[in-house]
C-alpha cells in the first residue's frame, strides 16, 4: 500500500485534471472489479464479494489535489495564476512547480528589496507568477496554455514512521481503496475515485447520484494540528493514534451509530477533537433521499502543502476501519 | 568544463559551516586546470604565477544561507536560528535537511487553518519550529548546533535559464573554475589568485584573512545581483541573459570599472551597469579596505528570487562573465593605469 502511495503522489491531479490518477487507479484495479468512468471523470468500481450486502454501501476517495490553474501571461513571459482549491500563500512563495513536464518556479521580490512592513505580511497571491525561463510572452504560450494546471512538486520521503509527500490528502484515500479492491472482499460494494472535491465536491455529488448507496464511508486526509506551539486541545487529532473520525464538521453531521461503531471496534481510532473542514461526506450524506455516511480520515499535518507529513500505521489502520465497519453495515451487525 | 552540469553539482553541494561538500568539490575541480590550496574554513585559494608582480584577486564565495540547530523538543520540534538572510513568510511546509548525526529530512511547521486567525508576524524564526517527525527519537539525532540547508534540487527552466539554491555564489563559483581552466597554462601579464571565500553570508567574513593573505593590488569580486521579474522596477535590477554587471560606487575603483567596461567593448561581450549609491553588499567592499587598502570592482551576474530555492539565472551571463574576466586578466587589469 505504501508503494502504491507513493506512485500516488508523484502523479499530478489537480481538480479537473485528474486523468494521470485515474488511469494509473485503473491499470491497478483492472481484473479486481467491473468499472465505469461516469461524466465527470469519476471512477465507479463495483466489487463482487463472497455474500450479497444487506445494504449497498459506497467507499468514496478523492483523486483530485490543490494546484494552480495558469490564467494569463504577462509580456515578458512570466506567467500569472490562480489557486484551485485553498492553498495558504506561504505554500506557494519561491516554489519549484511543473506545468505537465514542463518546470517553472513561483518567484517574487527578493527579501533584500522588501520594506519593513512588507517583510512582516504575505503578499496577495495574485502578484506571485510563475517563472518557466520564457523571455517573452509569445515563448511562453509556445510551452503552456491557457487553463495548464501547476503542482507545486514535493517528494515523498520517509521520517522514521513518517511519510512525507504531497497530495496524500487523499491519494491516501485512493491507495486504501485500491487495496481494498484488490483483496477478497466478503460483501459486495461500490469504489468511487471521484473528481473536483478540493473545489466544493462535485465529483462525489454525480457519483453518489449514480451508485444509489444506502450507506457510505469517505476515506480522507484531515488536518492534524499535533505540532509545536498548539495547545492539547487545539491540537484536532494526532499522528500515530489511528484514524480520525467526525462526529461533525462544517458540511456534514455524520451518523452517530456508524461513528460509535468506529470508536467501539477496537481498531484504534480517534476522534476528530475540532468542528472544522469538510469532505465529500457534505454531498455524499445529502445525495438524492439522503445518505447515512461516515469518514475515516488519516490525520495528516501540512494538507493541502506539498509536504503533507502522515503515519505508516494511521494508514493501516484506517483500512482496517474501513473493513470493519464495511462488512459491519453489511452483514447487518452494525444498524 | 560543463558550466551547467558544475553548477548542478555545485549546487546541490552544502557549503555552510561544518558542511566542507561545495568546498571539497570546488578544490578538487581547480586542481584539475591549476594548483589549488584550502584556506581557513571552506576558503579555497589557488595562485596563478604572472610576468609582473602586480596581483589581482579574483573572488566568489563559496558558502551559502543555511541555519542551526537551538533546541530540540521532546516531541521531535526543532528551533533554529538564521545564518545568513531570507524571507521567513515562505518557510511554513518547506522540506530542509538537518545534518545531525545523518541527514534527517524535516519541514517547517505550518499553521494549521482552524488556528490561523489574523496576520501572522513573519519575523521570529524561533516561533517557526522545524518538524522532524522523528518525536522523541530526535534529541539522539540531533544536537544545537547542527547545521540545517534548504534542500532543492536545480532544475531547467527555458532557454539557457536554470533555477536552484545556492546560485548565489555558486553561479559566481562555477565562473572561477571555468576561468581556471581558461587560464591554465596561458603565460600571464600579472599574477592571479582565486579565492571561493567562507563566510560571506555571514558579514563578509572569509574574505577578510583571505585578502590579508594574497595582499593583491586589485580585485574583482564576482557574485549575483538583483535580476529583473514582476514587481521589481527595471532601475533596480539587471536583465537576465544580458551579460554581467560592472560595478560602479563610491566604494569601488573606477578605474577598474572603466577598464571592465572597455574590456567589454573592445570583444563584443554583453554587459551592464550597476550603480550602487554606497557599499555593495559583496566581499568587494572587504576586500577594498584589506591591509592598507585595495583597488576593487565588482563584476555580478543578475539573478532572480535572491536567497531562496527557487534562484533563476541565465547560463549566458556566466559565460559572458568568464569571457570578460579572462579577457581582462590577460590585459593585464589596471596594472598600466
Amino acid at each position: 500500500m505504501l508503494d502504491c502511495l507513493k506512485e500516488l503522489t508523484a502523479l499530478n491531479a489537480v481538480s479537473g485534471d485528474e486523468g494521470a490518477v485515474r488511469e494509473y487507479i485503473l491499470r491497478r484495479i483492472e481484473g479486481f472489479c467491473e468499472t465505469t468512468v461516469d461524466p465527470l471523470g469519476n471512477i465507479l468500481a463495483w466489487k463482487k464479494g463472497k455474500q450479497r450486502a444487506q445494504k449497498k454501501i459506497m467507499l468514496d476517495a478523492h483523486m483530485d489535489e490543490v494546484g494552480l490553474i495558469i490564467s494569463s501571461v504577462t509580456e515578458d513571459g512570466f506567467l500569472k495564476c490562480k489557486t484551485v482549491g485553498g492553498i495558504d500563500t506561504s505554500v506557494l512563495m519561491f516554489r519549484q512547480v511543473k506545468i505537465g513536464e514542463i518546470n517553472g518556479v513561483i518567484g517574487g521580490k527578493p527579501i533584500h528589496l522588501l520594506g519593513e512592513g512588507e517583510r512582516k505580511k504575505l503578499p496577495d497571491p495574485d502578484c506571485l507568477t510563475i517563472d518557466i525561463g520564457a523571455a517573452s510572452k509569445e515563448e511562453a504560450l509556445r510551452m503552456v496554455h491557457l487553463g495548464d494546471r501547476a503542482v507545486i512538486t514535493g517528494e515523498f520521503c520517509r521520517m522514521g514512521d513518517v511519510i512525507k509527500a504531497k497530495a496524500i490528502d487523499d491519494r491516501v484515500g485512493c491507495a486504501i481503496l485500491i487495496s481494498l479492491l484488490q483483496e477478497e472482499a466478503e460483501y459486495d460494494f461500490c469504489a468511487v475515485f471521484s473528481v473536483q472535491e478540493e473545489i466544493g465536491l462535485r465529483g462525489a455529488r454525480t457519483a453518489a447520484y449514480t451508485v444509489d448507496p444506502q450507506a457510505a464511508l469517505v476515506l480522507e486526509a484531515t488536518t492534524a494540528a499535533d505540532i509545536a506551539g498548539v495547545s492539547e486541545e487545539n491540537r484536532v487529532c494526532r499522528l500515530g493514534q489511528g484514524p480520525a473520525v467526525s462526529f461533525m464538521d462544517r458540511s456534514t453531521l455524520y451518523d452517530r451509530a456508524y461513528y460509535e461503531a468506529a470508536l467501539a471496534s477496537g481498531i484504534p481510532c480517534q476522534p476528530k477533537a475540532a468542528v472544522a473542514g469538510g469532505n465529500n461526506a457534505g454531498a455524499v450524506h445529502l445525495s438524492r433521499g439522503g445518505v447515512r455516511t461516515l469518514a475515516i480520515s488519516v490525520p495528516c499535518r501540512y494538507l493541502h502543502s506539498p509536504s503533507c507529513m502522515a503515519h505508516v500505521q494511521d494508514m493501516e489502520n484506517a483500512k482496517k476501519l474501513a473493513r470493519y465497519l464495511l462488512e459491519g453495515i453489511a452483514s447487518g451487525r452494525i444498524v | 568544463m560543463n558550466i551547467k552540469d558544475c553548477l548542478f553539482a555545485l549546487s546541490e553541494a552544502d557549503g555552510a559551516g561544518c558542511l566542507t561538500a561545495a568546498s571539497d568539490l570546488a578544490l578538487a575541480k581547480l586542481r584539475e586546470f591549476v594548483p589549488a590550496e584550502r584556506g581557513q574554513g571552506l576558503t579555497v585559494i589557488a595562485r596563478l604565477p604572472g610576468k609582473t608582480e602586480h596581483t589581482i584577486m579574483i573572488d566568489a564565495h563559496i558558502d551559502q544561507v543555511s541555519m542551526v540547530v537551538t533546541d530540540v523538543d521532546e516531541e521531535g520540534f526543532l528551533t533554529v536560528a538564521k545564518a545568513g538572510g531570507f524571507d521567513l513568510r515562505a518557510l511554513p511546509s518547506r522540506p530542509v535537511t538537518v545534518h545531525g548525526k545523518e541527514a534527517i529530512p524535516a519541514v517547517f511547521c505550518a499553521t494549521p487553518p482552524h488556528l490561523a486567525k489574523g496576520e501572522r508576524d513573519y519575523t521570529d524564526l524561533s516561533e517557526i519550529k522545524l518538524d522532524t517527525g522523528l518525536g522523541s527519537h530526535a534529541k539522539e539525532l540531533v544536537s544545537p548546533g547542527d547545521v540545517v540547508t534548504f534542500s532543492a534540487k536545480p532544475i531547467e527552466l527555458a532557454g539557457d535559464k536554470v533555477s536552484g539554491r545556492s546560485l548565489d555564489d555558486r553561479a559566481g563559483v562555477v565562473c572561477l573554475l571555468a576561468l581556471a581552466e581558461r587560464l591554465a597554462g596561458k603565460e600571464l601579464p600579472c599574477e592571479v589568485w582565486l579565492v571561493l571565500s567562507d563566510g560571506e553570508e555571514l558579514g563578509l567574513r572569509g574574505v577578510r584573512p583571505a585578502a590579508y593573505t594574497v595582499q593583491p593590488d586589485e580585485a574583482i569580486a564576482v557574485d549575483v545581483t538583483f535580476g529583473d521579474g514582476p514587481g521589481i522596477s527595471p532601475e533596480e535590477c539587471g536583465k537576465l541573459g544580458a551579460g554581467p554587471m560592472i560595478g560602479y560606487s563610491p566604494a569601488l575603483d573606477r578605474a577598474v570599472s572603466d577598464k571592465l567596461e572597455q574590456i567589454a567593448k573592445e570583444h563584443d561581450i554583453p554587459y551592464q551597469t550597476e550603480v550602487m549609491g554606497a557599499s555593495t553588499g559583496t566581499n568587494a567592499d572587504a576586500i577594498g579596505i584589506s591591509r592598507g587598502g585595495v583597488k576593487a570592482c565588482t563584476l555580478s551576474i543578475p539573478l532572480r528570487n535572491m536567497h531562496t530555492e527557487t534562484e533563476v539565472i541565465s547560463l549566458s551571463d556566466v559565460e559572458n562573465t568568464v569571457a570578460l574576466l579572462e579577457r581582462y586578466l590577460l590585459a593585464g587589469g589596471i596594472a598600466d593605469a
